[in-house]
Parts: structure tokens; C-alpha cells; sequence
């Protein structure tokens, strides 16, 4: 830093932060498959020579968490010194710094005069890579059914890709190839654009104060971390949360975390975590470690400052191996979101008995990856929709949590209806609203939850999903209620009939599908709630008079309500 | 006499042009009642409204409703089961990381919203007829309800067929005849619902507020003798008659810096230049946008507090650095600037009014850019001391003397604008060396030489009157109205066809729209066509004369694509074009009805002498620098940088390497002489 002038470190860093971010933008604006284009499932990064985060998209945390991670592993396999300007490595291995399958890590070096300076990476999720069903193998028992396994690898842009090896074996592998290159070639092109930009970088301020910012930007997202740590008193806090218990498992999924701060380092522990299951809800490490670091940033950072490699240095994991959280091969991993979630809450919870407790802390919420999938083979092609959803955040000391909204590690938007009946005939969205009722209660309130209903339009469409929070509510803080529970239903000629949708099932034209995410929980005693919110709570048809009188104690149209 | 008011966050600015005569005003804004300070600047100038022929009016009036939430009490009608659309919005967080996130506020409530039972299909079939008895019935106890005053109504894909919104519409006229019906196939005929009901729901909301304003507005003119023509700025840079913004308020909503593109573009114009990069550097913030062959980017979307707007506005990009910036250290020890201001009260430290914070212009003041007993033309005179102390603990920090560190806040300053510069440029495939660069505002012509430096631009205009800019480009801006619609066409042989038949009906409907204000003469026509590959969710723009038009084929049109999209996104589509699909999605159309070019006569050369020297530390180092004003520098034939220009409304900085000269337009012209120091 002491060679560095001020200005020029204040602006190459954050013209680094700004060419991540427009690689991320551009990535989602020439991609094709709605997952991508309309959820914006991705994510890029402009990371150092070592495979160190340096700069990030904002945009799913689960995936900029693990940047480093992913490239690591492909540069144990090819040392960086062996990288030419042509060179791509890809990645989506869990076994190998990867997370899940559908998540493809792909990195390429920047050269300037014949030294590596940076590599650019991102990575997107695919539509389909195979695997033994089309979108999401719900029943896959291990890693193998779930897709096509990319170890790290190294690929030559040139000869590889644009009808090369690499492109025709993946094109074979996948059923809907038309759209997942496309998504390849989107995340090709932002790369492209990110190593253009570091270019124009050191050609502008030189080498060295590129590499020196770079330094420097880790140097002191690692610095106010450091700080938010030692704030915090020194001790040892544990939080525990459990996600529902599946076919098999007998009893819901328990993560337990323990969580040691000592001055402005921290250790976090998962031993007594449940072992891992025989579904796909096993978290690979490197989702684990992502997710671990999302909470404790959004807890002890806030949004200001950037995310990158200084952010992990100041806390260590311990996984056990085995666990939910650190499966052995061959565990199926499609949901990782799943356990990961649950980490995020348990570290939450931790964190929540820190006093005084910190201001960033959060009821549960939502907090769940729940995922649907609509497929159907016709004339021989496949068509393929992924959908992602939001419900009800948890609410804080200082406000009600969000209504219908992105989960805390996934941050994807919704897919416009208009979008969807654009592009798909076998289906239609018949209704897309909040659900009343469906917060947690408390002196602020959690958000809503959403319900989601689908129209089958012709026959054979398969439709699978997955997801949490079905049988464990979230729970509430400082003495809020719980949010209410998701559901998820198939209605058939004006009945429900009994289908297990975590199965997968294939429907009929006229069935109805109904997809409810639960609500956030609230915080604080819901009888010391400012009356006038209850009112307009009422009013906006957010509660309903049994909550106004039962939970809040207030008669409607009243002032004072009535409260002992 | 010709009459621009601009009325701004802090400064209501006037300009009027008589012939050789102009006058300038600017005096305080009043923002609980606008038309006040408008009327104040026309006394200040001392302007009798009878000999006003032509008066054309921007405010805040419509964006202050909206951030303030006092737009009328609107109801929301959509379609049975998507009650929640203005509140789901698109589920995302910008922030990924803040858990304390709190959404857009919509700005109509949840109980204001009305369920129909109706479903149009994406190609425009009815899937769901709309039963007129009981959708009357629903509508006519919900509208009953509460007191509204304006309704909007978005059905989905509606974009494609916009029967069932005009049967709604047509229930509501005739039940609540005083009620104002806003239908989203007729505001923004594009497909996204949410962005599309946002838009709608802005719009009727925004919309009794306007009317009533410039219904004032008007009665005050008609009382004070006013019998010229009155007219309003859009968001898009042109104007159209106040009587039509009554019904289209929407338009209106990001009025002030699209003013000050067009005047650039005005200005720059008369000296030859149409390739710009508009810069205008205000207290609290910049707006920069690029203008390519005399017309500003279009961009199909804006927002509004989170809130997005579809229709066509300037693509202006906006960054929180202006003269009251105030500058800091954050906790992990960068340099920052922006976004917090200092803003008009107390505003900056050397002002004098209690402000201790170090802010953009304190650090001018201390570098010497700004000379205290001539800022403003000496109508204001500014406490050095002030501005010292208030630098004192950054200097401190950092380890600087005061003036270093002065000037690296400046010079962080300029790397913000240069990134918002970029945004508009390099991002999208322009290289700014390839425009000139148009600085206005108060301090954007202090800021721009080192600005064009870092971009490799070679030639800076700056206006004439820059300081009040925006209220000239009220006077320089055109007619012009924008029609768009989603239309998703295959690039085959029957395309060029169908693009024209899409453009024909566009243009139709335009020339109606200008028929029903009475204007009948010729138009000018742009076209834009946004395109993508099938598969894609994002269109890139591919504008189109009406030349490109007749005779438009089909390699034509993928040939342009392709340049398009490579210029954006640095790639075509893979493997190459060759056996991609390609798609035209949405049309937009925009018609201008050209006003008389109007400049402001050039002022008198004065004799050149009684220059100044100081000494100004800036880029780095210490600097004997020249002091000049406008006319000094015409009488001199130009002069060679380090040189500081002073007039009534802004201070030009020209660095060393750089050379101004007066032009024949007025405008002072800064170029590149030599290597930068």
C-alpha cells in the first residue's frame, strides 16, 4: 500500500469491481435459458494469480462464495505456470471444489506480455447436464444419476469450443443443447469482457499497481472484518436448525453450529451435524464454506463492503467429513441448498446470542432453495422450465422482514408470467400472489410467503421439485412466532389428490399445481407491536382478524386495541 | 420573446431569448408550490409574460410525487389470481448482502387492488373471456369504496391484445366519468408484467398531481396576459404541449437532465460537433450521457425509488459526485466520495453557512481551481479557512498536506465520472475518443479537462451560459413522442416485410397523436428495432433510418444485428451466425416535429488585458496558472493551458497540454495541444 497512491488504488479497485459486474450483467443478458435470463442463476468474478477472490458480481451469493475454492482445485491439477492465453478450465465436480452439478465453474487466465495477472471466472446454472432425468433427478441415490461430472479440466478456447471436442461431447450429454450453449456461450462471453477490462487496466496504471490493488482490495475487506470480529465480545455461541426430515432419514436433518470468537478470529464447528443421507440433500464443502461466509459477511458487513478472499481469512471451518455437510463420494447433492440453508440458520442463531446481540441478526425465514421443474418430451425434443423461489424474510430488531422475496443465499428473480407463456405451451401460471397469514408474528412482523399455481396444459408433462421448510417452520426470535410451513399440492377435477411432488410426478392437462413458500418468522413479543401497524397490517389484508385479536391482543377498529 | 424555466432541486433557472437580447435568471426553488419560484425567476428577469410567444416549462413536480408518495389515490385493476404484482415485484435484493432489506414501497396499496377474472394468451387469443356484467359489478363496488381519483389497469398480455383493458377502461369512463383511466397497452405496450404494471400504476398515480399543476400553472399565465404557446419537457428531450402532458404525465418524469443533453446537443451542434459526451456536474450529483450523430441514447426503462418505468427516456447514468460531495475515509481506510451532500444547506464549508464537512468544492478552494473573490463572478464570497479546517483531519489521515489530499479528493472525483462515462460508452461498445466532450453545470467545466485527458478525448465545448444549460435546452428541444410495441418476428425472407408493416403502424399512430394536438406538419421519423437471438431474454438495439427501411432485407438485418450485438457483448452467437435463429421483439418509433434552431447571440470580445496569475496545486503539483474570463480569451486569439476561465455561471479549468479559443458559435473550445503534465 505505501507505493500506492491513494487515488489510483481507490480507482483501479473499483474499476475491477466494476468490470465483474458488468461481466455479470452482459452473462445474463445474452443468455437463453429462463433459469439464467429471467432468475439470473449466475455469477463472475475477476480473481488473482493464486485463485484469490479479488472482485465479484453481487449477485448469488451461494456461488461467488466458492470462486476461489472451485479455481483451486483446477489449479492443483494445472499449476498456473502451465496456463496458456487460450486455456479454459472448467469445473463442477463436488468432489472437486465444486458445488452442485448444474452449477458449471469456468475459468480463464489474463496474460499481459506473457504473465499471468488474473483469471476471470463464472459460472451459471444449467438448464440440464444430463443425469437420469430431464431438469432434476429428485430420486437420484448418487452423484452419477445426477448428470454429467466435469472434473477440473483444461480446455483450449480455440480448438475445444465453438464445434470443438469439448462442445460436441457436452452437446451429446444434454437434453436441451440449444439452450444450455447458449448459457456456455453467454458465460464465455462475460469472460471475455472481464479479461478485456484488466487488460485496458494495466495497460493504463501498469502491472504493478494492478497486482498491488488487487492485493490491497483483499487486504482490506480482510481489515474490516477483522474489525466487526473484534467487536464482538470473545466466547463460544451455538445455534442449531433442522431441516425435514426425508424418506429414510427418520428424523429431521439437524445442523448444529459452534461458534468460537476470539479476538478478531472465528471458528466455526459443526460437529454433531447429522450424517449424510441417501437423497440429494447433501451439501459439498465448498457450498458449505460459501454459504457459512454469506451469513457471517451479511451479519458482521452489511453490503457495503466488497465480498472477496480477505472476507474468509479471518474464520476457519471444521466440517466433519461424512456429514450432510461434507458428504463422502458418491452422495447425491442436487439440493445442497438445503443443508446449506440450514448452516446459514444455525450460524444465525449463534450469532443472535452475542450480546449485545448484533444489529444485522435476522429471524429465520423463507430460507430454502425450493425448486420446481416442469419437462416434457414431445416429437422427440425436450422442453425444459426451472423455477425459483422466494417467501417471507425474517424479521429484524428494526423492521418487518421482506415480503415475497429471494432467499438470503440465492437472490434470483422471478420468471415474468408474460415470459413463461411466451415460451412454453404446456403450461400456464393461473395465479401468483402473497399469502396472507403466512408471516411469523412479533413487534415486527416477517414477511409473506407466495403462492404459486400452475395449469397443466397437456398431458405427459413432468413436474418434480424440491425444497425445505415443508414440516420444520421457521422459527422465531426474541419472542416471535414461527412462520407458517410451505405446501406444495396437485389439484385434479375440483380434489386434491395425494401426490408426493419431492418424487416427481407426471401430470395430466387440467391438473392444477399449487406451490405455497413459507413466511418469515417475527421478532420480539408481537403485543408490544405499534397498534397502527397492526391496523394497516389488517387494513392491506397482510393478517386477518383472528391474528389482530389473538396474537396482537387488538380488537380492530380501535386505538388502543385491547391490551391488558 | 422565447422563455425556458427550469425548475431543480434547490435552483429554479431561467432563460430568455429576444433576438440579440437574452436574459438569465436563478433563484431559490419553492417546493411545496413550484409555479411560485417559476414565477419568481420570469420577475426576477423582469419579463412580461404578454410579449411571450413561446414558453416551455421542466419540473420535479411529477419524480417529488413520487418519492414523496402525494400522487393521487389510485386503484390498481389486473387480473384475477396477480392481485400482489406491484408488491412481489421481481423477488430479487440489489444488495445481495444487506439482510435488513426493505422493498420499493409500490405506490398503490394493497387494498386498492381490483381481481378480474380475464386471461389473454402470448399470441393474443383469448384464453379467458372477460363477462362484462360481473366485471362491471366488481369494479363499481370496488371503485365505490374509497375516493379515487385515478384507476390504472394492466392485464397480462395485454402487450398482445389490449381488448379486455379497453373494455375495463370503457366500464370506468362510463360509471366514474371523472375518474383518470390509465390502461398499460396504451402506456407501454411491452411483455414483463410487473414492469409494465409499474409503469402503469406511476403513471395514474402521478397523473391528477400534473394535471392540477399545470392547470394552475396555465390559469396564472391566461391571468397575467400569457397568449403564447406553452409547453412541457419530457424525459425523452423533447417537449410536447402542456395540454397534452395533462394526459400523459409519465413522459414528464425525468425532465431536467434531459433538458441539458438536448441544449447540449444545441449548443455543441451550432460548433460542428454531433458526436458528444454530455457531462453535467451539479452540487449533489453528475449525469452523463452519450450522443451519437446528434441524437442521446434511448434506453427503453428507467426507475423511479426502485420503482421501474418502461417507455423511452435519454440514457442518461447518474453518479453521486458534484461539487458538495462530501469526501471520507471509510473503515477499512479508502479514499471515498459520495454519495452523502452537503447539498444546498449548509452546503460546503467554504460557503460559510456552518458546514464543516470536507466536500468537492472545499477541495477546489484549496487547490486554487476555485479563486474565493471571483466564484460566481464574485457574487458570493467563499471562507478558505473554512474549507481548510474542514480538510484537516483527512490530511491528517492519509498522512498529505492539505492541498495533496485536496487534490486527490478531485481527482477520485473524476475517476467516478469517467466510470459513469464508461457505463455509457465503453460498456456499450463506444469508444469516447471518438466524441467530444460537453461540460455544463456549475462545476462540470472545471472538472472536464482532466476528465477528457483520462478518456483520451481530444476536444472539449463548453457552452456558453453553462451553468444554466438546462433551461436552454427547454428553449432548443423538438416535439417529439415515442410509440413502441412487442412483436416477436422471425428474421426470415418475409421479415424485412413485416418490420416495415410494424414501423408503418407505429408511424401511424404517431402522426394521429400529433394530429389530435393540431400539429400537422411533416415529421421526422427514427425507428429502432430491438433484437436478439431466439433463445435470448435481452435485446440489443438496432436503429434504423427511413432509408434502412425501404430497403431492408433479410441479410441486412441479420448483418446489423450482428454488429450490434458484437459491439455490446463482444461476441455474435457462438459458432457464428450462420444457422442461428435471429428475432426482431420489440419496435420503437419516435417522431419529432422540428422546432426553429434557436441559439443565444454571441456575446461582445472585451480588451485583452488585466489577466491574472496564481498558483494552483492540481494533478499533483504546484502550478503558476493563468486567470481569464470568456471574453480575454477571445480577445487573445486562445489561450494555452494552465488557465483558469471565469463567467457569471462556471469556471472552466483548462490543464497544461490543453489550448481554449472562442468559436463562432460562443461556444469556448478546449483541445489538446501537447502531452498532459
Amino acid at each position: 500500500m505505501s507505493t500506492l497512491d491513494p487515488v489510483d488504488y481507490a480507482v483501479i479497485s473499483q474499476a475491477l469491481l466494476a468490470a465483474s459486474r458488468e461481466m455479470g450483467t452482459k452473462l445474463v443478458r445474452s443468455a437463453y435459458s429462463n433459469i439464467v435470463r429471467e432468475a439470473r442463476d449466475a455469477s463472475c468474478a475477476i480473481l488473482d494469480p493464486a485463485g484469490n477472490i479479488v472482485a465479484q458480481s453481487e449477485m448469488v451469493p451461494m456461488q461467488l462464495g466458492s470462486m476461489n475454492t472451485t479455481l483451486r482445485a483446477c489449479l492443483a491439477q494445472y499449476p498456473a505456470h502451465t496456463l496458456g492465453e487460450d486455456d479454459f478450465l472448467v469445473n463442477n465436480h463436488p468432489f472437486h471444489g465444486g458445488q452442485h452439478l448444474q452449477d458449471v465453474f469456468i475459468f480463464r487466465p489474463v496474460f499481459i506480455d506473457g504473465e499471468l495477472i488474473a483469471f476471470a471466472g463464472s459460472t451459471a446454472h444449467h438448464l440440464d447436464l444430463g443425469g437420469g432425468s430431464a431438469g432434476l433427478n429428485a430420486l437420484a441415490s448418487d452423484v452419477y444419476q445426477e448428470g454429467l461430472l466435469l472434473p477440473p479440466l483444461k480446455f483450449s478456447l480455440a480448438r475445444d469450443w465453438n464445434g470443438g471436442t469439448f462442445e460436441r461431447l457436452l452437446a451429446a450429454n444434454i437434453r436441451v443443447p440449444d439452450q444450455t450453449l447458449g448459457d456456455f456461450n453467454a458465460q464465455f462471453a462475460a469472460k471475455a469482457i472481464g479479461i478485456e477490462r484488466v487488460r485496458a487496466l494495466c495497460a493504463k496504471y501498469g502491472v504493478a499497481a494492478v497486482k498491488a490493488t488487487m492485493a490491497e482490495l483483499i487486504a482490506y475487506a480482510e481489515r474490516q472484518l477483522r474489525a466487526a470480529i473484534r467487536a464482538l465480545p470473545d466466547g463460544v455461541y451455538t445455534g442449531e436448525d433442522a431441516g425435514d426430515d426425508i424418506e429414510g432419514s427418520g428424523a429431521p436433518l439437524w445442523v448444529r453450529a459452534r461458534v468460537t470468537v476470539a479476538g478478531d478470529e472465528m471458528e466455526i464447528d459443526f460437529a454433531g451435524t447429522c450424517a449424510q443421507v441417501a437423497r440429494n440433500i447433501n451439501s459439498p464443502l465448498a457450498s458449505t464454506e460459501s454459504a457459512v461466509m454469506s451469513c457471517i459477511k451479511g451479519v458482521l458487513i452489511g453490503g457495503d463492503v466488497p465480498f472477496n478472499e480477505g472476507s474468509f481469512r479471518p474464520v476457519r471451518l471444521k466440517v466433519p467429513y461424512g456429514s450432510i455437510l461434507n458428504p463422502r463420494p458418491p452422495a447425491p447433492v442436487r439440493a445442497r441448498m438445503l443443508p446449506c440453508y440450514r448452516a446459514y440458520d444455525a450460524v444465525m442463531k449463534a450469532l443472535a446470542k452475542v450480546a449485545p446481540m448484533p444489529a444485522r441478526v435476522i429471524a429465520s425465514g423463507f430460507d430454502n432453495a425450493l425448486i420446481t421443474c416442469l419437462a416434457r418430451l414431445a416429437n422427440g425434443r425436450y422442453r425444459v422450465c426451472l423455477e425459483t423461489y422466494g417467501g417471507g424474510f425474517g424479521a429484524s430488531a428494526s423492521g418487518d422482514g421482506a415480503d415475497g422475496i429471494a432467499a438470503p443465499l440465492s437472490n434470483t428473480t422471478n420468471s415474468p408470467i408474460e415470459a413463461l407463456d411466451m415460451n412454453f405451451d404446456y403450461f400456464r401460471i393461473a395465479g401468483y400472489a402473497l399469502n396472507p397469514d403466512s408471516c411469523g408474528h412479533g413487534r415486527q412482523r416477517g414477511g409473506l410467503g407466495m403462492r404459486r399455481t400452475y395449469e397443466i396444459l397437456e398431458d405427459g408433462v413432468d413436474f418434480s421439485l424440491y425444497g425445505d421448510r415443508f414440516e420444520i417452520a421457521p422459527e422465531g426470535l426474541a419472542g416471535g412466532t414461527a412462520g407458517a410451513l410451505s405446501r406444495a399440492e396437485v389439484w385434479r377435477g375440483g380434489a386434491r389428490v395425494d401426490i408426493d411432488l419431492k418424487r416427481g410426478a407426471r401430470l395430466q392437462k387440467g391438473d392444477l399445481v399449487v406451490v405455497s413458500t413459507s413466511g418469515g418468522a417475527g421478532f420480539g413479543d408481537p403485543r408490544a407491536r405499534d397498534p397502527a401497524r397492526v391496523r394497516s397490517d389488517l387494513e392491506q389484508g397482510v393478517i386477518d382478524e383472528q391474528a389482530a385479536r389473538g396474537v396482537y391482543g387488538q380488537a380492530p377498529g380501535t386505538d388502543a386495541g385491547a391490551r391488558p | 420573446m422565447r422563455v425556458g424555466i427550469e425548475v431543480g432541486g434547490t435552483f429554479t433557472d431561467l432563460i430568455a431569448i429576444d433576438g440579440a437580447e437574452v436574459r438569465v435568471a436563478k433563484v431559490p426553488s419553492t417546493p411545496a408550490a413550484p409555479e411560485q419560484g417559476a414565477f419568481a425567476a420570469l420577475e426576477a428577469a423582469g419579463i412580461a409574460l404578454a410579449r411571450v410567444t413561446d414558453l416551455v416549462h421542466g419540473s420535479t413536480v411529477a419524480t417529488n410525487a413520487v418519492l414523496e408518495r402525494k400522487g393521487g389515490l389510485t386503484a390498481f385493476v389486473t387480473t384475477a389470481g396477480f392481485r400482489d404484482l406491484l408488491s412481489i415485484q421481481r423477488q430479487d435484493r440489489p444488495k445481495v448482502y444487506e439482510l435488513l432489506y426493505a422493498k420499493p414501497v409500490p405506490v398503490v396499496e394493497r387494498r386498492d387492488v381490483v381481481e378480474i377474472v380475464e386471461r389473454m394468451r402470448a399470441d393474443g387469443a383469448v384464453a379467458t373471456a372477460l363477462d362484462p356484467g360481473p366485471a362491471e359489478a366488481t369494479l363499481v363496488a370496488a371503485l365505490a369504496a374509497r375516493p379515487y381519483q385515478a384507476v390504472a389497469v394492466c392485464f397480462l398480455n395485454a402487450y398482445a391484445n389490449p381488448a379486455h383493458e379497453h373494455a375495463v377502461a370503457a366500464i370506468i369512463k362510463r360509471r366514474f366519468p371523472d375518474l383518470h383511466v390509465s390502461c398499460s397497452a396504451d402506456i407501454s405496450r411491452e411483455f414483463r408484467e410487473y414492469e409494465r404494471a409499474s409503469t402503469t400504476a406511476l403513471s395514474a398515480y402521478v397523473q391528477p398531481i400534473i394535471d392540477s399543476y399545470i392547470g394552475r400553472f396555465e390559469a396564472r399565465l391566461a391571468r397575467e396576459g400569457f397568449a403564447g404557446r406553452f409547453s412541457i419537457m419530457q424525459s425523452n428531450g423533447g417537449r410536447l404541449p402542456a395540454a397534452a402532458i395533462r394526459r400523459n404525465a409519465i413522459s414528464a418524469l425525468f425532465s431536467g437532465p434531459a433538458a441539458g443533453v438536448t441544449g447540449a446537443v444545441r449548443q455543441a451542434g451550432a460548433s460542428g460537433h454531433a458526436n458528444l459526451v454530455t457531462f453535467d456536474m451539479g452540487g449533489t450529483s453528475t449525469d452523463v450521457c452519450l450522443v451519437t450523430n446528434g441524437a442521446p441514447i434511448i434506453a427503453p426503462e428507467t426507475a423511479v425509488d426502485g420503482l421501474p418505468i418502461r417507455t423511452p427516456v435519454v440514457d442518461i447514468a447518474s453518479v453521486g459526485a458534484g461539487g458538495g460531495s462530501i469526501v471520507w475515509r471509510d473503515p477499512g481506510g479508502m479514499l471515498r466520495v459520495g454519495p452523502r451532500s452537503a447539498g444546498a444547506e449548509p452546503g460546503p464549508a467554504c460557503y460559510g453557512r456552518g458546514g464543516t464537512a470536507p466536500t468537492i468544492t472545499d477541495a477546489h478552494v484549496i487547490r486554487g481551481t476555485i479563486q474565493p473573490e471571483s466564484f460566481l463572478g464574485g457574487r458570493m464570497r467563499l471562507d478558505v479557512e473554512a474549507a481548510r479546517r474542514a480538510y484537516a483531519p483527512l490530511a491528517r489521515e492519509f498522512g498529505m498536506s492539505l492541498e495533496a489530499i485536496a487534490d486527490s479528493a478531485i481527482r477520485l472525483a473524476d475517476a467516478n465520472v469517467v466510470r459513469a462515462i464508461q457505463l455509457i460508452s465503453t460498456e456499450l461498445g463506444r469508444d469516447p475518443r471518438d466524441y467530444v466532450l460537453v461540460p455544463f453545470g456549475g462545476a462540470g467545466p472545471l472538472h472536464a479537462g482532466r476528465i477528457a485527458e483520462d478518456l483520451g478525448i481530444g476536444t472539449i465545448v463548453v457552452p456558453q451560459n453553462a451553468g444554466v444549460l438546462s433551461a436552454f435546452g427547454l428553449l432548443a428541444a423538438d416535439f417529439t413522442m415515442y410509440e413502441t410495441m412487442t412483436r416477436r418476428t422471425l428474421v426470415d425472407a418475409a421479415a424485412p416485410d413485416a418490420v416495415r408493416d410494424a414501423m408503418g403502424a407505429l408511424r401511424d399512430r404517431l402522426a394521429a397523436r400529433f394530429a389530435a394536438l393540431g400539429m400537422r406538419g411533416a415529421l421526422d421519423y427514427q425507428h429502432t428495432l430491438q433484437m436478439r437471438f431466439v433463445g435470448q431474454a435481452f435485446e440489443v438495439d438496432v436503429p434504423l433510418s427511413t432509408g434502412d427501411l425501404d430497403g431492408l432485407t433479410e441479410a441486412g438485418l441479420r448483418e446489423r444485428f450482428d454488429h450490434a450485438h458484437r459491439l455490446v457483448y463482444m461476441a455474435g452467437g457462438g459458432a457464428g451466425l450462420a444457422g442461428k435463429s435471429i428475432e426482431v421483439v420489440g419496435f420503437r418509433a419516435g417522431a419529432t416535429a422540428p422546432e426553429e434552431s434557436i441559439l443565444p447571440p454571441k456575446p461582445p470580445a472585451a480588451a485583452a488585458h488585466a489577466q491574472r496569475r496564481v498558483r494552483i496545486h492540481e494533478n499533483r503539483a504546484g502550478r503558476d496558472c493563468a486567470v481569464a474570463t470568456r471574453p480575454q480569451v477571445e480577445a487573445a486569439g486562445g489561450l494555452a493551458g494552465p488557465l483558469l476561465v471565469e463567467d457569471e455561471t462556471a469556471t472552466i479549468y483548462v490543464p497544461p497540454g490543453w489550448r481554449a479559443a472562442s468559436d463562432a458559435a460562443g461556444n469556448l473550445v478546449v483541445r489538446r495541444t501537447g502531452d498532459a503534465s
